[in-house]
This record gives C-alpha cells, sequence and structure tokens, in this order.
C-alpha cells in the first residue's frame, strides 16, 4: 500500500517540527491513541485504539525516526501490529515553509498482514486516509491554541 | 426370500428436512453446559516469519480469563497434527497444534485464551503480544521450486514435499506415431470449501468417571476418536466423540484439526467444559483449502482423433503443512487423469510442494474434479485442432460396453459403463445439432454462444481398505426393538447427504416395513461400533451394503423365527406389510412385531438358536465404485462486457441404481452449483506476502441463486457389480462433471477470437480483454451487447 499527500498547516515550520517532536501534544493528535512513551532517542511505543469495521481493535506499535533535518524533512519507520494482523512501513516527511503557513508532504509505502490483509484491503487506503486527515486536523487545531 | 422394492428408487421426502426447516436441529454450537469457558486462538498474521517471544502476562490478568496457553506451555501434552497419508520418500511436515518457533501459514494458531465467555476471550486475546521476525514468505509454487529459493522446512533442502510418478504402456513410442501432439499448461486453483457451519467444537471431562465427550462437526467421529486418544495419550475408551447435526462439510471436516485436539485437551487441563466455534474468517484462514494444482498435460493423437498417449505433469501447492490425505489429493488426479478414454500409454508426474499457505486437502471430488478438468480440456483442444466436432472425438475413444471391467494403463479397473450410452442421452436432451446451428447463425449476428461437453467418470466408494490409508470398509447395526421398531447405526456419519432417509428405504423393503419404522442413528462413538465415514462418494455404496448386508442377517433370523412358528420352510416366506408370510399362500402369516417378540420372549425359539434381534457387519467392498455421465453447458458470452451468461445445463449421471432419486438429484445440484462456482467466480488469492487477500466472503465469490438457470438433469442406470445394491455414488459427480463442460462453454464461446484456453475462474475481465487483445486474420468478429444490457447479472458488481 502506497500513501502519498500533503497538508497545509496553519504555523511556520519550526512551530510544526516542534509539535510533531513533542511527545505528549503528538499523542493528544493521534487518532486513537492511548499511550505514547519515549523508549529512546526519536523512538517512540504508540497504543492505538481504532473503530474500523474488520481493522478495529487495539494496536500497539513503535515509530522511529531514522534520518531527520530539522525543521525541513524526517524518514520514519513504523510498526504495529494488533489482534487484527500488522502495518509495517517507511515514510518521509517534508516541511516546507510558506509564509506563516506549513506545507506537509508525505510519503510512504506500508505492508499489512493478518485480517487486516485479508478482510479489510479493499478499505485498508481509504481508512489509512481517513486516520491521516484526522491526525492533521488534529495538529492543525493544536497549533491554533 | 424377493425383497420388493416399495421404496427404494422412489423420490421420498427426506426424514431429516422437517427438523432442519423449522430450526429444530442441534449443531455443536447450539450446545450449552454448565460452567461451560470458551477459547479463542490468537493466530499468525504473518505467513512466514519467527516467534522471537510471547508475552501472555497481560491476558492472563484480563478479566474472566481462566487460561492463556502458548505452544511452550503445553510442551509435550499434546501431539502434532495426524496425517494418514505415506507416499514413498514423502517428507514428513509435522505441525505442533501451536506453533512455537515458527509459523508457516497466515492464521497458523500461536496462543490460545480461555474465558468465562467468548467476548473476555476475545478481548484478552488481543493482549497476547507476540514478537515475530519476518522471513520471506514463498506463495508460488513454481518459486517454491526454484533453485535457491527460500526453504520452508529447514531441515530440508528444498520445499519438494514428495515426488510421484505412474507410468503404463509405451509412452515414448505413442508419442513418435503421433500426427499431432496438444499441449497446455492449465491451473486448477485454490479453492475454499465454505461449509455452511463452520468448525466447531465442545470438549467436557468428568474426572470422576474419567470420561472425555467431544461434540465436534466432523465426517468422521471414530477415526477423530482414535487421534484424539493418540494426540492426547489416554486410551480410547475416556473418548467419547458425537458428531451431532452437520451442517454441511464437502470434506474440509474430513480431517483432524489442533483446534478439535486442543480444545478435548483444555477439557482435562482445565476441568471445565469449553467451547470453540470458528469465525468465518478463521474458516477461511485455517480450515483446508481445496484443488490448487497446475498441470501441463500432452496428448499424442492421429489424424483421425485417436488418442494414443497422454503426458501430464502436475504441480501440486500442498501449504504449509499436512492435514490428513494432504499429500494423497494430487495422486488421484494422477490415477484419473486418462478420464474415460482408451489411451494405451500414459505417464504422470507428481511435484507437491510446500508453501506458506493453509493445506489444501479432500474437497469435494478431492483429486477428481482436477484430473477431469485437465482431460476434458485437453480433449476440447484435440477437437479444434484437428477440426472435429469435440462429442465426436470423445465418442470415438470411449472403451467399448462391453469392455468393461476395464483396465486401465493408470492400474484402476473401471467397473461397469456405457459411456455412448449418457453422452447420446446428453446431446438429445440438449438438442446437440440445434445448438450448433443455432450457434452458427448468431455468431454471424455478433453473438456469441457456447456449447461445452464434458464426459466423466470418476473413482468413489471409497474403497477398498488396501487402497485406503486407514480402512475403507465400513460398518452397520441393524438392532430391532421388542416393539418391532428398528433402529440402524451407521459408521457412514453424514453431513447434509440424507442417509436418515435412504437407509431406512432400504430397511422398509428389507424388512417389509415403512420408513418410519426405521430409525438411523449415526454419529455418535459410544452408540455406534466403529465406523470410517462419510467422503469420497462412499456412504451408500460402502456404507449402506454394510447395513443391507446386516439386514439381510437380521432377516434370515427372521424368517427363521417365523418358519418356526409357522412351521414353514423360512425360504418361502416374504416379508411386507409389516407381516411375514407364506408367498404361495399369503394368509398364512405372522405379524411382524410378534416374530420380532418372540426372539426377545425367548420362549419358544428354534433349538439353539441366539434370542435378541441385532446384526452387525463391516462391509470391506472388492473395489470403488466409478460413475460417470455427459454434462452439455450452453453459455453466451457478452463481447462488450466479458459476462458469462450460463443459458442451460445438461446433466445425465448413472450412478448406479438408485435409492432415492431426489436425494441423487440433490447432490447432482450441488455439485453442478459449486463447480459453477470454481469454473466463474471462485479463486483464493494469496497475495505475494502470502496474504489471504479473498478472506471473507465479500471477496470471495460463491455462487448465488441467480447465477443457475434450472438444472436439466436425467439418468442412465448402470448397475455396479462391485456391491448388492448396484450403487455407484453421486456426492461428488457434479463437481467432477461441471467445471470442464462449463469451461469448454466459455472456450466454444471465445473461438472467434482465437482464444483456445483460459484459466479459471473466467472472470468477465480476462475474458474482455482476450477479446479486446483480438488481432483478427480477416474481419473482425462482429460484436453485439447481449440482450437489452440490463440483464440480471448486470446488477452484481464483483
Amino acid at each position: 500500500m502506497k500513501l502519498q499527500g500533503s497538508y497545509t498547516l496553519p504555523a511556520k515550520r519550526e512551530a510544526v517540527w516542534q509539535l510533531l517532536n513533542d511527545p505528549q501534544r503528538l499523542a493528544e493528535c493521534l487518532p486513537g491513541c492511548e499511550q505514547l512513551e519515549v523508549v529512546g532517542v526519536d523512538h517512540y511505543r504508540v497504543r492505538l485504539k481504532l473503530g474500523m469495521a474488520a481493522i478495529s481493535g487495539n494496536y500497539t506499535g513503535s515509530v522511529k525516526l531514522t534520518e531527520k533535518k530539522p525543521p525541513a524533512w524526517c524518514r520514519m519507520s513504523v510498526e504495529g501490529q494488533g489482534a487484527a494482523g500488522f502495518v509495517q512501513g517507511e515514510a518521509k516527511i517534508e516541511l516546507a515553509g510558506e509564509g506563516n503557513q506549513t506545507v506537509v508532504r508525505y510519503a510512504g509505502e506500508a505492508s499489512v498482514g493478518g485480517l487486516i490483509a485479508s478482510v479489510g484491503n479493499r478499505m485498508m487506503e481509504l481508512a489509512a486516509r481517513r486516520i491521516l486527515e484526522q491526525f492533521f486536523a488534529n495538529l492543525a487545531s493544536q497549533l491554533r491554541t | 426370500m424377493a425383497t420388493a422394492t416399495r421404496y427404494m428408487g422412489r423420490p421420498l421426502k427426506r426424514k431429516e428436512d422437517p427438523r432442519l426447516i423449522q430450526g429444530l436441529s442441534h449443531y455443536v454450537d447450539d450446545l450449552r453446559l454448565p460452567d461451560m469457558h470458551y477459547v479463542v486462538f490468537v493466530r499468525s498474521p504473518h505467513a512466514h516469519a519467527r516467534i522471537r517471544s510471547m508475552d501472555t502476562s497481560r491476558a492472563q490478568t484480563a478479566p474472566g480469563v481462566l487460561a492463556v496457553l502458548t505452544g511452550q506451555d503445553l510442551g509435550n501434552a499434546v501431539g502434532v497434527i495426524p496425517c494418514a497419508a505415506q507416499l514413498p520418500e514423502m517428507k514428513l511436515a509435522l505441525r505442533p497444534p501451536l506453533a512455537t518457533e515458527r509459523v508457516l501459514f497466515v492464521g497458523e494458531p500461536v496462543a490460545l485464551v480461555v474465558a468465562v465467555d467468548r467476548y473476555a476471550a476475545r478481548d484478552a486475546a488481543e493482549l497476547v503480544e507476540v514478537e515475530y521476525e519476518p522471513l520471506t514468505p514463498i506463495v508460488d509454487p513454481e518459486k517454491a521450486l526454484a533453485r535457491g529459493a527460500p526453504v520452508l522446512h529447514p531441515q530440508y533442502s528444498d520445499n519438494v514435499a514428495y515426488r510421484w510418478e505412474l507410468e503404463g504402456g509405451d509412452v515414448g513410442a505413442a508419442f513418435q506415431k503421433a500426427d499431432k501432439v496438444v499441449r497446455q499448461k492449465m491451473v486448477n486453483q485454490r479453492l475454499i470449501p465454505v461449509a455452511l457451519e463452520p468448525r466447531a467444537v465442545v470438549a467436557n471431562y468428568k474426572p470422576g468417571e474419567n470420561k472425555l465427550t467431544v461434540w465436534s462437526t466432523t465426517q468422521i467421529p471414530h477415526l477423530l476418536r482414535t487421534q484424539i486418544a493418540a494426540a492426547l495419550g489416554v486410551p480410547e475408551y475416556i473418548v467419547h466423540v458425537i458428531a451431532p447435526e452437520v451442517g454441511g462439510g464437502f470434506g474440509s471436516k474430513l480431517n483432524v484439526y489442533a483446534e478439535e485436539v486442543l480444545v478435548a485437551h483444555l477439557a482435562m487441563r482445565l476441568g471445565k467444559p469449553v467451547k470453540w466455534t470458528e469465525s468465518r474468517r478463521e474458516n477461511f484462514q485455517a480450515t483446508i483449502h481445496g484443488r490448487d494444482q497446475i498441470a501441463t498435460m500432452e496428448l499424442a493423437v492421429k489424424r483421425d482423433g485417436t488418442l494414443l498417449g497422454l503426458r501430464c505433469h502436475i504441480l501440486a501447492d500442498l501449504g504449509a503443512y499436512y492435514q490428513l490425505l494432504t499429500p494423497l489429493i494430487p495422486t488421484l488426479t494422477g490415477l484419473m487423469i486418462c478420464g474415460c478414454y482408451k489411451i494405451p500409454a500414459v505417464r504422470v508426474e507428481i511435484t507437491g510442494a510446500f508453501t506458506n499457505k493453509m493445506a489444501t486437502d479432500a474437497y469435494r471430488g478431492a483429486g477428481r474434479p482436477e484430473a477431469t478438468y485437465f482431460i476434458e480440456r485437453a480433449i476440447d483442444m484435440v477437437a479444434a485442432e484437428l477440426k472435429k466436432d469435440p462429442a465426436e472425438i470423445r465418442r470415438k475413444n470411449f472403451p467399448k460396453p462391453k469392455e468393461f471391467p476395464y483396465a486401465t494403463p493408470t492400474g484402476l479397473i473401471y467397473d461397469s459403463a456405457n459411456y455412448p450410452k449418457s453422452l447420446d442421452m446428453a446431446l438429445k436432451k440438449s438438442g446437440y445439432r440445434r445448438l450448433r446451428a443455432q450457434q452458427a447463425k448468431l455468431r454471424r449476428q455478433g453473438r456469441y454462444l457456447g456449447i461445452g461437453l464434458s464426459t466423466y467418470v470418476e473413482i468413489c466408494a471409497m474403497g477398498p481398505s488396501s487402497a485406503m490409508p486407514a480402512g475403507g470398509w465400513e460398518s452397520a447395526t441393524v438392532r430391532i426393538e421388542p416393539t418391532g421398531k428398528v433402529n440402524i447405526l451407521t459408521g457412514a456419519s453424514p453431513h447434509g447427504q440424507g442417509q436418515e432417509t435412504s437407509f431406512a428405504q432400504i430397511a422398509a423393503d428389507l424388512l417389509g416395513l415403512e420408513p418410519d419404522d426405521i430409525h438411523v442413528v449415526h454419529g455418535d462413538t459410544a452408540i455406534v461400533p466403529y465406523g470410517i465415514g462419510t467422503f469420497g462418494s462412499r456412504a451408500t455404496a460402502v456404507g449402506g451394503t454394510a447395513v443391507y448386508t446386516a439386514l439381510v442377517k437380521i432377516r434370515d433370523k427372521l424368517a427363521t423365527i417365523a418358519g418356526h412358528i409357522l412351521q414353514e420352510d423360512p425360504q418361502r416366506l416374504v416379508f411386507r406389510d409389516k407381516k411375514i408370510f407364506l408367498k404361495s399362500n399369503p394368509a398364512k402369516s405372522v405379524a411382524f412385531a410378534e416374530a420380532v417378540g418372540a426372539a426377545y420372549i425367548a420362549k419358544a425359539l428354534p433349538a439353539g438358536m441366539e434370542p435378541g434381534l441385532e446384526a452387525t457387519h463391516f462391509f470391506e467392498p472388492s473395489n470403488f465404485t466409478f460413475p460417470f455421465g455427459a454434462h452439455v453447458a450452453v453459455v453466451e458470452v457478452d463481447p462488450e462486457t466479458g459476462e458469462v451468461h450460463l443459458q442451460r445445463y445438461v446433466a445425465v449421471d448413472d450412478c448406479g441404481n438408485v435409492i432415492n432419486p431426489l436425494l441423487v438429484d440433490g447432490q447432482v445440484h450441488g455439485g453442478i452449483v459449486q463447480a459453477l462456482g470454481q469454473a466463474f467466480l471462485e479463486e483464493a488469492v494469496y497475495d505475494e506476502n502470502g496474504q489471504l487477500i479473498t478472506g471473507e466472503l465479500t471477496d470471495y465469490a460463491i455462487p448465488r441463486a441467480w447465477d443457475v438457470p434450472r438444472l436439466e438433469t436425467a439418468r442412465t442406470v448402470t448397475p455396479s457389480p462391485v456391491n448388492p445394491l448396484g450403487v455407484k455414488g453421486v456426492g461428488e459427480a457434479g463437481t467432477i462433471g461441471a467445471t470442464p463442460a462449463l469451461v469448454n462453454a466459455v472456450v466454444d464461446a471465445l473461438a472467434p477470437f482465437g482464444v483456445r484456453h483460459l484459466d479459471m475462474p473466467t472472470k468477465r475481465e480476462r475474458i474482455w480483454q482476450l477479446i479486446r487483445k483480438f488481432k483478427p486474420t480477416g474481419s473482425r468478429p462482429a460484436t453485439k451487447r447481449v440482450g437489452d444490457g440490463r440483464g440480471r447479472r448486470g446488477r452484481r458488481k464483483r
């Protein structure tokens, strides 16, 4: 599954970068996030609860920034698993400042397994997009406050 | 003592149906025991991975949880999953009931949770943490065999499970003499059986009595009992298996599964009744699959259409581990590859491959649908190549009726047949000549009618024990109660076939009673003597013959008693209308119930006779039986959309003598519909990562009512000499005969577009592409939309 897109956030890119690197505020923005714990430098453990048809359930996973150039871009690897299966992927996130706004561009590839793949494959991309939309919308409202 | 056939041969309505259609029958999942606990399995989401660690601590403390167990926790308490098949140099692939070190297919269980209800169990299952290290999945069986491919079972050097060869006649000479050789690679795709009732197991252990009762939705209660005892290391006499109402199996319940053995173990280990009911998603991932063979067929033929030789290589995708009969199924394809044709020289090579998938095993037809598909498609290609009518090529190569019993070069003896007769009847009933004329006319109008033939023979009534992995006989006990009512205990435990009706018909005729006087008991190892089960279209030919023979024994005894009462020769007595009377003087009679009573009261029995009325017979057949038939499918393909419209289906089947034509028609109908599923719709798809992406009924298309036209069935009757009833078997004939007829029809419809072959399922997008790709040498065939474009199938989005 390939995912790419962009979202414009209402803040300068330094502020966006800060937010993305603040575990507590990030946790508030992640849809369904029940716990986000720092396990090392640029390495987080996450517990999510998702409620979408075939992929609903509890997931645990980790996010690791594998490479970064603040505040311009970073690469991350993501893995998660739950009763409905697993997700593994890599993504690159780029921040481009445009006046008082920041355009976030993301591109990534993920493989899924288990029930998520066998019963959710047709809705996976849609579901991932919805989760991302929600995430960015939450980021935007964090940045406005 | 002639037997009047008042009920045998009559279309009696099924005794089973009133309870089934009123929802009054009881399946395993209907069972509720006091203090029952529920099992949920934690299954691998990976096709191939090493298990790095498992942490069950959070699940252990979740509300309502009684136990959480991994393979480590089990230790040696539960044995490996049994496989009854043994082939020369076959590699073993022993599967622990819970994976401990590595997982080899998506859905393989790694842990289990037992809790007070299934919701608590399911919530806790989510808390079991398993860390996997993914390994390269091996999905494509051809790539699995390539040099340097990663190996599934590290104790071996490659993924070859076994190689099997068979040769008869001079194959080299046959191909040298040939005017033409027709070659084709064909895929018989992986299917998911989808029994309406998923698997379910309940187990209860009473320590005081030392009694373990296991209810399972199985086709083989006695074999399951033996295997549970072996896996748990307990005496067989403590295990009691009950198969209550079973909602379909199609071979998917002809097995011994990890879950059955584990649930039995849990009941003993925990001292609580436990239940596991499979979800449909688990049913897709972890119940056996069917078919999955790739064949390369080569037929050597003379210009006049005479078949000289056949070479066939089959690559069978067996999945990661063997279930009960996994390695054997492709060998049935090899044995039946000649179909109903005289082919003097044959060579078959089979390679079984391990892949990271669920095991394949017996699925309705089990190896014979594949054989029939390969040979029947190849015969059509011969006809096309030689520009001859496919009916005539078939007829030319049939063994003649007087040549039976007929020995094939694959070493089988076909018991009895009249192939030209069934073909003639199918051609006549379908109006074959008219159909061909209509096809030519429609083609000129840009419409594409396809007419597909299949003349099949299959091997069933399994079977002589010498040719079976674990017993090919069947048992029956006839027990007549003092009141004159009859119990028939059969080892052929049904799962929808209707033995309660057909066996009652046999008994009613032999004893001169009504079917309602007869009660057929099955599926309970504490009541029924050891039996084999229902599969391989054996219930009537083997199980029914056991019933028949036990009935003859009991009738002889009753005749002796009646003869003693009447002071007449028992040989001259007739059983009819609940009386036993003198054939020459019906007034001289004794009531059936009176003769039965005499056996129990035992005051006036003939000297030396044992009291009581019970007889058991274990029937061992001398050979398989070989039912056959001829099917004609008529389709129209819409060249604009690639849609296939099945317009007519004519099936002429010969299953020997018929006990109940309604049951036979039901079996034929169901089989044809399942064949239609394989031909047009169904396909179990694993993606390149070994994920089963057709994991639910939303993505796996089984036929619906509107896919099926009115089926036109007819029969010829060629009794089998193998059993006294002259019956053959019909449970699988539909899936065996129909798939090639349907695909032959589609290919025939597409002939003007240069299509020679098309793999199943014949999906509309593939047909559409083939039509688009066609580069005509002359003028492009005209195309015209079928109907008004609002056909009933137009509503379907598939």
